[in-house]
């Protein structure tokens, strides 16, 4: 821990700005890079959340994001997206834990791995279309258990076109981004621990619980985080499957700007603002999660 | 002790019946492109259709371009967080994560109006595109190399090595990236799978790109689209497939995740 | 050390707001529209038009209306390329096209633009088109043009049910046949009432067939409401795929995409187009020049073809009807077999088109009120 403490501990008491300019060199690339090509163009066009249509200075776009409607329509989003975060992130887990240290073949785990890259992305008409073919009133399955079984799935009260059915199909593409992301993290995981429990009379369950799981908290929640953020921001699936049945938000900014209807950019501006104040607030909460999790690893 | 791997087959089945059921229903759609038969007619219309390849291997190609240039902007700034400034942690997580919630036509028009400009007019170079690509894959990327980072012992790793005389070069190219190789692999495939679907910067740049296409191919007819989803996803498929037959083949590494 | 996180991150995510909006208002008050002065005659117009060699169109997928034609034919005739972005785009995709693209020459900036009737007033107001009117501008019905000459129709047609009669054997033939319980779970809408103006005049449509009108929608939003409840309306965005399937075999688009997708499909499915017997809505588009189109004299050539005889029969080939319709058909320009193509002039006798504020009329009540009847906490009974 010899020239990297020095640098981080030492410095700041000493010459605070050039501690500051030494540690923060490395990430100028990244910065200048997000700042040319996402910050100021992103932002040229942000700042229209606070005009109006003639291009006067106003807050009443903002105002509009606490009506009850929007407000009901964040939550929904938040709703979802944690659901879809958690469940995926469970769920993918196990697919991970499966295929890693789960005693199957290598060559499942290339399958899996690869074929998680293609289903991570596969998204919006096609997911959309491919549940319905599956799940919807006419769908293989539906007809499958009509036809064998004689179980109606829609009059036992299912609908694919809900909520749950919503959750349903962004696993899909939840559940392989969980699956590629933790996979490295389970590699990491010596088998040399394991054994150490298991001679020290450890069950199972009690490796799990403090040494597994502590182990690999950062990179579950991180990957959490992540599974959150791709489901806020999805706009294609909700759209293709629920037809505006469901109020989420990133309908609501499509409806606004994109739309044939609705046409109030500087609305839908000031609402993609809200979503990136509450993205930033999780991220946050999430980093000070993330210091405790981590602290008696470092 | 042996473990016996009943419970992972398990899990693995519901998986594959999961993910593979809709993926046949969607199969079964497309072969009913003729009347009351079975045919590959849906298909067969597909392949002829020139744009298919050449919408495909333009995408490819920018893919590629994207994950070396995402590569090369977010391992340096991932390992500089753990090492040496990880106070700026908070900064970059919220940077990199910020794409999902910047709907991707506000920054595809954001790209357009700031850089249509005579100064820096790159709004018909791929430049631009690229730029956009990568800033939509931060987030994945972000993540799949922090992961990896974060679950090898970074630190020893780097002093052990510069201890016993490696350069800065030798340290990351022999040392540190060989162990996040499985980490580097899933950002390479998001990022990929990513760049061949995107739409939205691809149709405002007014680029002959995939998504676009497929977007087209949804619109205008009903089985070609089925055929079509299914045959992207078999090639991007394929497309990961090699990608990971070469990447074993330029590591040498015999486990994923290299040395443990 | 939080702290001085998000407060570093919010001055450095404000600079990039102010500086980018900062640049971007110099940028809009130096640079004045591209718009350059019509040439005085036709002949002159064509020649720099090919000068210029290149068209931008923006949303207008090759089927809709029969635009694939319109584009090849234009094309070929003046050996200018047509280049046709986002296919699927909305009216506000292309507002800010134009917007975004003020100081690009590039093939991202659009020439043209079609879009909802209610965008007309608002691009001009905003200041991104700019007038031209065109040799038959006088044929054109004064109720769906600008005065000035900055937004023009340039076709219509009707709401109808595109029904998948392999699935469907007794197709609705009007609105109230839509409660029936035979139609359990087959209706759909082609788009979110907030989102697409078919679905939006849907609802309007069926507040006029009960008893309700423009400005007066809640009839249409109870309607859908009782559909819903019923379980016959399926609150997904219909396609060609989710037709042919039988997932959503009855569907309210316009007639002319109905036609033109029962042409597609070939019997395969079977597809049929009524025009309800009450509650017809009918749709106007508008056609604009961009006040910063790269290429305006393309532009303008563009607007003469398409409403010269040879253009609106084009249109009227995809089975849209064309804006100057009466004043072809006076002339006896519209090739009979053409004519018995379209549905009978009678259906569209009883057609009404809605005036700019019905429009916004409808429009207020609609997307204020869909949410609530309509919304995911109301639960379809099944």
């Amino acid at each position: 821990m010899s020239t990297v403490s020095e640098i981080t501990k030492g410095a700041p008491l000493a010459r605070p700005s050039a501690g500051v300019l030494r540690r923060w060199i490395g990430l100028a690339p990244f910065l200048l890079f997000a700042i040319l090509f996402m910050i100021l163009p992103a932002g040229s066009l942000f700042v229209g959340s606070f005009q109006d249509a003639s291009g006067g200075f106003t807050l009443m776009n903002v105002a509009h994001l606490f009506r009850p409607s929007i407000l009901r329509s964040y939550w929904l989003t938040i709703e979802v997206s944690l659901i879809t975060a958690v469940a995926g992130g469970i769920f993918g887990f196990l697919l991970a834990y499966a295929v890693t240290m789960g005693g199957l073949p290598r060559t499942v785990r290339s399958l899996v791995t690869t074929f998680s890259g293609v289903a991570s992305n596969f998204a919006g008409v096609p997911l959309a279309f491919a549940f319905i073919a599956t799940m919807g009133r006419v769908g293989l399955i539906t007809t499958l258990l009509k036809q064998f079984f004689g179980i109606s799935l829609y009059d036992a009260g299912f609908n694919l076109y809900s909520l749950w059915g919503l959750v349903l199909v962004y696993l899909y593409f939840q559940l392989p981004l969980m699956v590629l992301i933790i996979t490295p993290a389970l590699d990491g995981m010596r088998r040399e621990w394991r054994e150490a429990c298991e001679n020290l009379g450890a069950s199972r369950l009690q490796y799990w619980r403090h040494v597994a799981l502590p182990i690999l908290m950062p990179s579950l929640l991180s990957s959490v985080i992540l599974l959150f953020g791709n489901a806020f921001g999805a706009y294609a699936t909700a759209y293709a499957l629920t037809g505006g049945f469901l109020n989420l938000v990133p309908i609501q900014i499509g409806a606004q700007m994109r739309g044939d209807v609705l046409h109030d950019p500087n609305l839908g501006y000031a609402l993609a603002l809200g979503m990136v104040a509450i993205m930033t607030l999780c991220i946050l909460g999430y980093t000070a999660l993330q210091k405790r999790a981590s602290r008696w690893l470092s | 002790m042996r473990r016996r791997g009943t419970g992972s087959w398990i899990i693995l089945a519901l998986a594959s019946f999961y993910f593979l059921i809709p993926l046949l229903a969607t199969f079964l759609f497309s072969l009913r492109a003729r009347r009351g038969t079975l045919s590959f007619l849906a298909w067969a219309h597909v392949f002829k259709d020139p744009l298919f390849s050449r919408t495909f291997l333009f995408s490819v190609e920018m893919a590629l371009i994207t994950i070396v240039v995402g590569l090369a902007l977010l391992i340096p700034t991932a390992l500089w967080v753990h090492l040496r400034a990880p106070r700026a942690r908070a900064l970059i997580e919220v940077l990199a994560l910020l794409p999902f919630v910047i709907p991707p036509i506000v920054l595809v028009f954001g790209l357009i109006r700031t850089y249509s400009r005579p100064p820096i007019a790159l709004v018909s170079s791929p430049i631009l595109l690229i730029a956009g690509y990568v800033v939509i894959s931060f987030p994945y990327m972000y993540r799949a190399i922090d992961t990896g980072l974060r679950s090898i012992n970074l630190r020893s790793l780097t002093e052990a090595a510069q201890s016993l005389g490696a350069s800065w070069r030798v340290t990351l190219f022999r040392v540190i990236l060989p162990n996040i190789r499985a980490s580097l692999l899933s950002a390479a495939f998001l990022t990929f799978a990513i760049v061949v679907g995107e739409l939205t910067l691809a149709v405002m740049l007014a680029w002959p790109a995939f998504g676009p296409y497929m977007a087209q191919v949804g619109r205008d007819l009903a089985y070609e689209p089925a055929a079509l989803a299914i045959i992207s996803f078999l090639l991007t498929w394929g497309s990961l497939a090699l990608i990971q037959l070469l990447s074993r083949g330029m590591r040498g590494a015999a486990t994923p995740g290299g040395v443990h | 050390m939080r702290k001085i996180l998000v407060s570093l991150l919010s001055i450095l995510f404000l600079a990039g707001m102010v500086v980018a909006a900062g640049a971007t208002g110099t940028q809009e008050t130096t640079k004045a529209p591209l718009l350059t002065q019509a040439p005085a005659n036709f002949d002159d117009l064509v020649a720099a038009a090919k000068k210029e060699g290149q068209l931008t169109l923006i949303a207008c997928p090759r089927d809709w209306a029969n635009y694939g034609e319109a584009i090849d034919t234009f094309a070929s005739k003046y050996g200018i390329k047509v280049n046709d972005l986002n296919p699927d785009g909305g009216s506000g995709d292309e507002l800010q096209a134009i917007d975004a693209n003020k100081a690009n020459m590039g093939p991202q900036a659009p020439d043209v633009i079609d879009v909802g009737f209610s965008f007309g007033p608002d691009a001009k107001a905003k200041g991104l088109i700019a007038p031209y009117k065109v040799r038959t501008w006088d044929t054109i019905p004064s109720s769906v043009k600008d005065a000035d000459g900055y937004w023009y129709g340039d076709y219509y047609g009707a709401l109808s049910f595109e029904v998948n009669l392999d699935v469907v054997k007794t197709p609705p033939l009007d609105w109230a046949d839509l409660t029936a319980a035979t139609y359990k779970g087959q209706i759909a809408l082609c788009g979110d009432p907030r989102v697409s103006n078919q679905a939006i005049m849907s609802v309007a449509a069926a507040a006029l067939a009960n008893g309700g009108s423009f400005e007066n929608a809640k009839p249409g939003v109870d309607f859908f409401s009782k559909l819903n409840a019923a379980g016959n309306f399926v609150p997904l965005i219909a396609k060609a795929g989710t037709i042919a399937s039988g997932e959503t075999p009855i569907v309210i688009q316009w007639d002319y995409l109905a036609m033109a997708d029962r042409d597609k499909t070939d019997g395969n499915p079977s597809l049929g187009v009524i025009v309800p017997a009450t509650g017809v809505v009918a749709g106007v588009y508008l056609q604009a020049v961009s006040a910063y189109a790269p290429h305006p004299n393309a532009a303008r050539l563009w607007e003469e073809f398409m409403y010269s005889d040879e253009g609106q029969l084009i249109w009227l080939k995809g089975y849209a009807h064309p804006i100057r319709y009466n004043d072809l058909a006076a002339r006896n320009v519209v090739p009979a077999d053409l004519a018995a193509k379209l549905p009978p002039a009678a259906a569209y006798a009883k057609a009404l088109f809605p005036t700019l504020t019905q429009q916004s009329a409808a429009k207020t009540f609609i997307t204020a009120n869909w949410d609530s009847i309509v919304g995911v906490d109301v639960k379809a009974k099944q």
